[in-house]
């Protein structure tokens, strides 16, 4: 108790600048903690979301089980995706899926509120004439994987021959599942959510080595306040036991309240991040919170790191007194970071090939030797700095990154981690290059073998019937065998070897815009049961969705190593006024001007971040120039360069705000000995 | 202004708040000439020091030096001044820590726009004359105290100012350490035709000085040699 009462009058006694250093550490903490919950919710979210989608991934029921068939499959409108499920209850009083009050009678329609206000909006012969008429229920959120998904749920009769276990398919893809007999709608998670998970953890692992190597950096912030009293506390006779209680405790209440702050920042920025569009849309404010126990966690963890960090910090003071007191060459880097990087580095695709949690563990073994070899290189880039310096705002610059090359690191690894994925991501265009240009304008159906004939003619006549100007022809199994002599409008044609159950129709339309393909698409619905008309810009969609997301996803994650660096690069720049605030004085004193001191600390932040960030993320656009076929992301380009831009400014605008507290230290220039 | 007079101070009145730390003081400095200013705790002979060397302005009086008034320049004249025309010497704290030793006394010529290599070349020769060959590249957390202050002697001297302003600079010393750069600093200022305004409140370091001038309740009491001006 009696530790505490003196941590707690050594905080309030520190007078304003010691404040400001607790200040510091309480911010930096709570900046930490709000991007650490954004790190686990983002798990917890789509945890969520692969949950409430599990009902459509169904479960094949074992032996007589079985109470209902149900099946899935992608349909398009426009460039977006419907999931459309089809439902055949074997007998009544079944438990309905998520979201749906009942399981839907034969003929009944059941749609996300984002498809049913759709439907609404386009003309029918675009969207709604392809569901059977009636009236159209809603259905709910839990059985939505976002609010703005494209959902239909179909009831069919158990004799449907929508309903049927098909003939073997062409080219299944694997969005498509064929009816399937159900025990319940419990399902299981799909492979995209999977998928998703996966990539949640690994944007995860970037995140949180970064900021706790800032978060470990901010506890360390109030030890340099208190280590020279506590180095004088030791001198008048407390134990090595009381000096660590005391750093611990002052840490710990400072950041405690700091990671109060944190769940209070991330708290109101909930509303904003549901807006991050994943899979095609927001989230519900409710899937970003990570829940009581995970948000307890936290809250407990941060101020225990942050302690067990202001210890570490302080183990010079406690072995010696005098610790603190004297600042030596520090000891070189030792290369074997760059060895022990390396070897982690390649043995990563080894030990990856094992699993998911291998590969898991492997990233963040991969993350922290990176980290181990980021100091390595910055203190390289400070002695090339030094060595090529002309000026005394490069030379001070350089010789403070050979100093102390683990602070310009905590600022700038999470850039350089993220920078080069979001370079190699970013430009890249999920409608050209890597995924080649589709053509939308041509819609093939699957049909029963046997049925060809006559659902050509009825494609051809339906088309024809909606104003839909095209040529309808046939396929065999396997890719597609278009004989492009075959133009009559009127006649279908049919080739192939005639022994497959299924062939590929294809209807060429002769305009390919959006809504002439949907009202094609329409007229071709309910032609061949349990399937759709898709073209192959349809089949690309999701792939193109993917890769629109991870790239959302690393942008997300460069944003927040941004925002660790601009937080960072403030602290940093605020400890670095406050450590040598009666050298900065002095050296004013003696008439150097305000902008050299200035110049001297934004190229310290800013000629690692160019060097590892800047760099990355150019070596990540070089890496992926190759595949990217000359089709740039206009888009993907802008964001990025506005993300680099805008990360660059809000580093040099970190560091300008600390410009005040340089020129409030340095106003005073009577010596300090405090 | 008399001939050979380098700085010149007059009814320098300085308030803060309603302490007045000084009351209308006035101090003349001859070209190579050291002068002591003693006085307790409180008795404004810092702020007189730092008056004379354009870092406070004074409420009142004028400061001169070499017949230019500094007390009327703007913050940024006076700051060139500062950087162009004095040297400074503290009782500690005043060299970077992460700059080596020859490096911290190449700075103040670096920041008057000299290149890095002849700076650097001009700073190693005060390295072998102020006993401290062999540690140039030396960081000042691996110098003694009287290392140092000596290192911290050739920075106030590297750029040829005219006056040297000392405050407290044997203070964290020892009475032999202290002694010894005393020894250096004087001879060193005065070998280099620079005048020297110490303040001390140690009667041994005066003893240095060519001229003393006591200060009490912001007024000088004494002065014992030309430097000593009562108002």
């Amino acid at each position: 108790m009696n530790t505490l009462r003196l941590s707690w009058r050594l905080l309030r006694g520190g007078g304003a600048r010691g404040l400001v250093g607790a200040g510091l550490t309480l911010a930096a903490v709570a900046v930490s903690t709000a991007l650490l919950l954004f790190a686990v919710g983002m798990n917890v979210a789509f945890e969520a979301r692969a949950d409430r989608e599990a009902w459509r991934n169904p479960v094949a029921a074992q032996g007589t089980a079985a109470v209902a068939v149900q099946s899935a499959r992608p349909e398009y409108v426009g460039e977006r995706i419907i999931s459309l499920v089809e439902i055949a209850a074997l007998r009544p009083g079944v438990a309905p899926p998520p979201g749906l009050a009942r399981v839907p009678a034969p003929g009944e329609v059941w749609m996300s509120p984002a498809l049913a206000a759709l439907a609404r909006e386009l003309p029918r012969d675009e969207l709604s004439g392809r569901f059977p008429a009636g009236p159209v229920r809603i259905i709910g959120d839990a059985g939505l994987v976002h609010r703005d998904e494209l959902v239909a749920v179909v009831g069919r009769a158990a004799d449907d021959p929508a309903m049927v276990p098909p003939a073997p398919s062409l080219d299944r893809p694997l969005n498509m599942i064929p009816p399937t007999p159900v025990a319940g709608f419990a399902g299981e998670h799909g492979e995209l959510a999977s998928g998703y998970r996966i990539l949640a953890l690994i944007a995860t692992v970037l995140v949180v080595v970064p900021l706790l190597v800032f978060g470990g950096a901010a506890a360390r912030l109030t030890v340099a306040r208190r280590d020279q009293r506590l180095a004088a506390l030791r001198l008048v006779g407390a134990t090595p036991g009381q000096v660590v209680a005391m750093t611990v405790a002052e840490a710990v209440v400072v950041a405690g309240a700091g990671a109060l702050a944190g769940l209070v920042v991330y708290a109101a920025a909930v509303p904003l991040l549901a807006h991050i569009p994943i899979g095609g849309g927001g989230w519900f404010a409710g899937d970003l919170w990570p829940g009581v126990l995970l948000v307890a966690g936290v809250l407990l963890a941060v101020p225990l790191l942050v302690g067990l960090s202001a210890a570490a910090g302080l183990r010079q003071v406690v072995v010696s007194p005098l610790g603190v007191a004297r600042r030596q060459t520090p000891p070189g880097m030792r290369a074997i970071r760059l060895v022990v990087t390396l070897a982690v580095l390649a043995a990563a695709p080894v030990v990856g090939g094992i699993g998911y949690g291998a590969f898991v563990i492997m990233l963040g073994l991969g993350f922290l030797s990176i980290n181990l070899a980021g100091p390595w290189v910055v203190g390289l880039i400070g002695r090339i700095t030094t060595a090529t310096a002309r000026g005394p705002a490069r030379l001070l610059a350089g010789r403070r990154l050979v100093d102390d090359p683990r602070a310009a690191w905590r600022t700038v690894s999470g850039v350089a981690l993220t920078g080069f994925v979001a370079g190699f991501l970013g430009l890249l265009s999920p409608s050209g290059g890597l995924m080649g240009v589709r053509p939308a304008g041509e819609l093939r159906l699957e049909v029963p073998a046997r049925e060809v004939a006559a659902v050509a003619k009825a494609a051809d006549a339906r088309l024809a019937t909606a104003g839909v100007p095209a040529t309808v022809v046939v396929s065999g199994p396997g890719k597609d065998q278009v004989d492009p002599r075959e133009k009559s409008p009127a006649k279908a044609s049919e080739k192939g070897t005639g022994k497959a159950a299924a062939r590929l129709l294809t209807a060429k339309l002769e305009r390919d815009d959006p809504a002439t393909v949907d009202r094609a698409r329409t007229a071709l619905a309910g032609l061949s049961p349990g399937h759709s008309a898709t073209s192959p810009a349809d089949d690309g969609r999701e792939g193109g969705m993917l890769l629109n997301d991870v790239r959302t996803g690393t942008i997300v994650v460069l944003t927040v190593s941004f925002l660790v660096a601009v937080a960072s690069a403030g602290i940093t720049a605020a400890s670095s006024i406050l450590d040598r605030r009666q050298t900065y004085a002095l050296l004013r004193l003696a008439g150097t001007p305000l902008s050299v001191l200035d110049r001297a600390r934004r190229a310290e932040t800013l000629i690692p971040l160019t060097v590892m960030g800047g760099g990355s993320v150019l070596a990540g656009v070089v890496c992926g120039l190759p595949i990217m076929a000359g089709a740039v992301s206009v888009t993907g380009a802008v964001v990025l360069v506005g993300c680099v831009v805008l990360g660059f400014a809000g580093v040099i605008g970190a560091g300008a705000l600390t410009r005040p507290l340089l020129r409030s230290v340095t106003a005073n220039p009577a010596p300090r000995p405090d | 202004m008399s001939e050979g007079v380098v700085l010149e101070g007059r009814a320098l009145v300085k308030r803060f708040g309603p302490a007045t730390a000084l009351a209308g003081v006035g101090l003349r400095v001859q070209r190579g000439e050291s002068v002591a200013i003693m006085g307790p705790s409180g008795s404004g002979k810092s702020t007189l020091l730092h008056c004379l060397a354009g870092i406070m302005k004074p409420d009142e009086g004028e400061v001169t030096l070499l017949g230019q008034r500094v007390d009327t320049m703007r913050e940024r004249e006076r700051s060139a001044l500062r950087r162009t025309k004095f040297g400074f010497l503290f009782q500690f704290g005043q060299l970077l820590p992460e700059l080596p030793a020859v490096e911290n006394v190449a700075l103040p010529l670096m920041l008057g726009g000299v290149p890095r290599g002849v700076a650097v070349n001009q700073a190693m020769a005060w390295f072998g004359p102020l006993g401290l060959a062999g540690m140039e590249s030396r960081r000042p957390g691996e110098l003694s105290g009287g290392q140092a202050q000596r290192v911290a002697i050739a920075r106030a001297l590297v750029t040829g100012p005219a006056v040297v302003f000392a405050d407290e600079p044997t203070g964290a010393l020892d009475q032999a350490t202290g002694q010894a750069t005393m020894d250096l600093l004087v001879e060193a200022t005065r070998g280099n035709g620079a005048s020297l305004v110490l303040v001390t409140h140690d009667r041994e370091v005066a003893r240095w000085c060519d001229g003393l001038v006591e200060v009490r309740d912001g007024l000088v009491v004494s002065g014992t040699a030309t430097a000593g001006v009562p108002r």
